[in-house]
């Protein structure tokens, strides 16, 4: 029963950290003020 | 002693073992996408390509492609709130122009696609050289994880979606890659929106002349599998005016573009660079922290066992039989 009972504690938290860092969501941040290029650039 | 020890290794184990999968099959396929604000420029070169000038005279010239695509933050969160999923569009431009700095071509784009698929998104601005489309297949980027398989794959300039095969394993300067082909035979083609020749009006040029533009291509991209992302490409690309007035003089058949057109050297080494580094994160949740947790979560359950056994042994350690249940005490006593 004891074993069950750890079990149970190690895939329970194991789903909540899943399912928490799954939901998290990076910003997406903004558009980039930088052009679409009309001149050849030197470099990358 | 040894059994709380044993019971506590126990809980570690599962919780590593069911980490593995979860992480690989649920928390992967919801993190791992293409950021909306992405901004990338990429060179292409076509050495001693035959174009069709600004004076319609046909000449040989470096010609020199920038493609700089922009991810448009504002119109994905709008997309994204009616598709219900995370969307990036691309905004891009392809420019060319020739060794004395003419402008070639202008095409402009606007790609809309899920984060995590890279399957085509319609919505309204979808466009390919300022007509509205509606994609079907790939463009510029493969899913996470491609498979060894063909895929559709949207041609720009014909605004058609073909197969684009895959053609094997390949070793592209230290990277394991897949290598993709699409040859996209003649076919009558839409003027571009943007011509080099002034007072030519792409709309009705082919009423008012009679003369068509054909176009064939044959693709080439070396994608590396886990991201996606191709790390080198080149296009045999051929564009012809036929028939009307306009080719009259030539025969019926006049070469507007005519070139093999390769990513630029530094170009190639900082995308080969910038895919390097983003297989590692990918990688790390899709091979080696699954792979990892699993083998932690085996060891840890193999000695929780071994502890529970050992506990279990009469008389090997008094200290471990600490929460068992107390004897009864003998009668009369």
């Amino acid at each position: 029963m004891r074993a069950l009972i750890a079990a149970g504690i190690g895939l329970a938290v194991a789903l909540a950290l899943v399912l928490t860092i799954s939901s998290m969501e990076a910003p997406p941040g903004k558009t980039s003020p930088k052009p679409l290029l009309t001149t050849v650039p030197k470099h990358p | 002693m040894r059994r709380k020890a044993s019971l506590i290794l126990l809980a570690f184990a599962v919780f590593f073992a069911a980490l593995s999968p979860l992480l690989r099959f649920y928390a992967f396929p919801r993190l791992a996408k293409v950021p909306a604000n992405q901004y990338q420029v990429m060179v292409l070169e076509a050495k001693g390509a035959t174009i069709m000038d600004a004076s319609m005279q046909v000449k040989k010239t470096d010609l020199s492609i920038v493609q700089t695509l922009r991810g448009n933050v504002e119109e994905s969160e709008k997309i994204e709130e009616s598709a219900g999923r995370d969307v990036v569009v691309w905004d891009g431009l392809s420019y060319a122009q020739d060794s004395d700095g003419k402008m070639v071509t202008r095409i402009p784009e606007r790609y809309i696609f899920d984060a995590h698929s890279s399957e085509p998104v319609h919505a309204t601005g979808e466009m390919a050289d300022a007509k509205p489309v509606k994609r079907e297949g790939l463009e510029f980027k493969w899913p996470f994880l491609t498979e060894k398989r063909d895929y559709e794959y949207f041609d720009a300039r014909s605004r058609t979606t073909n197969p684009i095969l895959y053609k094997g394993e390949q070793n592209f300067r230290g990277v394991d890659v897949y290598y993709f082909e699409q040859t996209i035979p003649w076919q009558k083609v839409d003027y571009p929106s943007t011509l080099p020749v002034p007072n030519m009006n792409p709309k009705t040029l082919e009423k008012q002349t009679g003369t068509e533009m054909w176009y064939t291509t044959v693709r080439k991209f070396w994608v590396e599998p886990t991201t996606g992302a191709p790390v080198y490409g080149e296009e045999i690309h051929k564009e012809e005016m036929r028939g009307g007035s306009l080719t009259e003089a030539a025969g019926g058949k006049m070469t507007v573009f005519d070139g093999h057109v390769k990513m630029r050297e530094d170009f190639i080494k900082s995308t080969v660079d910038l895919v390097k580094s983003q297989r590692v994160l990918v990688l790390l949740m899709t091979s080696y922290l699954p792979w990892g947790f699993l083998i932690l979560g085996v060891l840890l359950l193999a000695l929780s066992l071994w502890l529970e056994a050992r506990s279990r042994r009469p008389g090997d350690d008094p200290e471990s039989t600490d929460d068992r249940e107390p004897e009864p005490a003998p009668a009369g006593v």
